[in-house]
């Protein structure tokens, strides 16, 4: 059969962001796909050299933007390695909450596109009005819905207000009561089963070595997670389980390493999630939460190299920076969990799916273009 | 720290191994660590060291179960941007040759794949470079963007 070229985005629903994918088809059947990026990219590596250490915290948010947090924490824990500050209790409990909603929010958005790439396209506007919550949530917090600046080097930048926790446990209650719905809709549904089921596999003995991390190695039977493996903010004294395949609860296991497995791995991480922000709303202690930090213009940091991770909604998020001693830093390099996911393991795993699968292969492995880009 | 023992130089920097390397020794090295439990690749920096005429690269690999992060740098000149490509060893790799390909204009031997990959009809110096003035860059090339003058030891 004559073979043809198919282009894939940038435009186009059924890509996960402004990327591209260019497939060759025989018949329905990809072939062989290359991934295509930089339609987001806009320098912000080359951009923090040219900044003091504080003006990058409101740049670094914007390389991802369904969950800009884990940026904002993974920079200020690097400064704060070169600097050898302890932030303080209360600092990293509230650290602890917002990355805990940051990741319900970017697993609902997860969940309602992935639901839309197979055609239930009820679950999308579910998830997305239920974000909104999360994300009035980080508007009283913060100031802000989206973007954030919040975490910085040596804490946060203001304190809880008094009337939040409960807000925040209003919320809580409602997200777990709509997880049901969710389950009766998407993930009991018998057209994920038949659409999900086996598709997509990243084969299991090969994911660590491709740099496949976060839930998409969970699902292929890894159970590390960042926040067990390097307890960074207060992850070490809560009490959580890492979900992996085959321990799926209520739901069956089929295969490891399919869109199905991954995709029940993000919903049960927002039950642990909820589960982390209750105790952390329990155990936050008193006291400061931000360090007394030097005049920020004229801020100098101390030479060396330092490396820092976080675990997102994605997968294992890290900085390296590199600073001279001086006013700005020497390089920052951001290692984002969809380099690999996006680029080498896509690019792999398409081969041979059908050209009707595409687009949910993408979306289950959670593909961020823009810290790919940067 | 397991992976300075095993190669049997480096120290410790902020809860990292930091292990300087010759350019003909980073092969046997990033084997060496495999085996022995680096079997995750991290990813590959690149830093330019302008006034000392080098380029730094620092392969970034991390042991699950002994929870040890083994960064592994070597120098190479910047007049003579040459690598040998390691992209056999972890299959990512390919991709930050690329990027680091693009970005600051080392070649990669062995790599077959360094097409363009974020910016595409690219005529200009490669811009992650330290002599690659964005800012002059702009002006020059979008006349109407003012050019804001800054003092270097005393910020903005």
């Amino acid at each position: 059969m004559k073979e043809y070229e198919l282009f894939i985005g940038p435009q186009h629903p059924g890509i996960t962001g402004n990327m591209m994918y260019h497939l060759w088809v025989d018949g329905d059947t990809v072939t062989k796909a290359e991934c295509n990026v930089g339609y987001l990219h806009r320098g912000f590596e080359k951009l923090m050299e040219s900044r003091l250490w504080m003006q990058n915290i409101p740049l670094v948010c914007r390389i991802c933007v369904p969950e800009p947090d884990v940026n904002e924490a993974a920079y200020s824990m690097a400064v704060e390695q070169l600097m050898g500050w302890e932030i303080p209790d209360r600092a990293r409990y509230i650290r602890t909450i917002v990355l805990e909603l940051a990741r319900i929010s970017a697993y609902l958005m997860a969940i309602g596109s992935y639901a839309g790439s197979i055609g239930i396209y009820t679950i999308p506007q579910w998830s997305m009005g239920d974000r909104d919550y999360i994300l009035d949530i980080f508007e009283q917090l913060t100031g802000a819905r989206v973007y954030h600046i919040y975490i910085w080097p040596g804490g946060v930048r203001w304190d809880i207000p008094a009337d939040l926790p409960h807000l925040i446990e209003k919320t809580l209650n409602y997200i777990e009561e709509r997880l049901k719905l969710y389950d009766d809709v998407l993930f009991e549904n018998r057209i994920f089963f038949d659409r999900a089921i086996g598709v997509g596999k990243i084969p299991c003995n090969k994911a660590i070595e491709w740099g496949v991390t976060g839930p998409n190695l969970r699902a292929c039977g890894y159970g590390y997670d960042v926040r067990k493996l390097e307890p960074y903010a207060a992850y070490d004294e809560i009490d959580f389980d890492v979900v992996s395949y085959p321990d799926l609860g209520k739901f069956d296991a089929h295969e490891a390493g399919d869109a199905y497995t991954r995709m029940i791995v993000r919903r049960l991480e927002i039950e642990q999630s909820i589960r982390i922000i209750r105790q952390a709303l329990k155990k936050m202690p008193e006291g400061e939460h931000i360090l007394k930090h030097p005049n920020w213009l004229r801020w100098k940091v101390p030479e060396g190299y330092a490396f820092s991770r976080v675990e997102s909604s994605k997968g294992e998020f890290g900085y390296f920076v590199v600073s001279d001693g001086g006013l700005k830093p020497v390089r920052i390099h951001v290692r984002g969990p969809s380099y690999t996911h996006g680029i080498n393991v896509a690019e792999k795993i398409l081969q041979g799916a059908n050209i009707a699968d595409v687009s949910q292969i993408l979306f289950s492995l959670d593909i961020c273009p823009p810290d790919i880009d940067r | 720290m397991k992976s300075i023992e095993l190669l049997g130089k480096g120290e410790e920097m902020y809860g990292r191994a930091y292990i300087k390397l010759n350019v003909n020794e980073l092969e046997e090295a990033i084997k060496k660590l495999k085996e022995n439990g680096f079997t995750h690749f991290v990813m590959l920096s690149c830093i330019d060291w302008l006034d000392k005429g080098k380029f730094e690269l620092v392969y970034h690999m991390w042991n699950y179960e002994e929870k040890e992060h083994a960064m592994l740098s070597i120098d190479i000149d910047r007049n003579n941007a040459v690598m040998k490509s390691m992209s056999h060893l972890f299959p990512q790799i390919e991709t930050y040759e690329r990027e680091i390909h693009e970005m600051y204009g080392i070649k990669f031997d062995g790599n077959t794949r360094l097409t363009p990959f974020l910016l595409e009809n690219w005529p200009h110096a490669p811009p992650m470079r330290k002599d690659f003035n964005s800012e002059k860059f702009v002006k020059q090339v979008y006349e109407s963007i003012p050019f804001i003058e800054e003092d270097e030891n005393e910020g903005i």
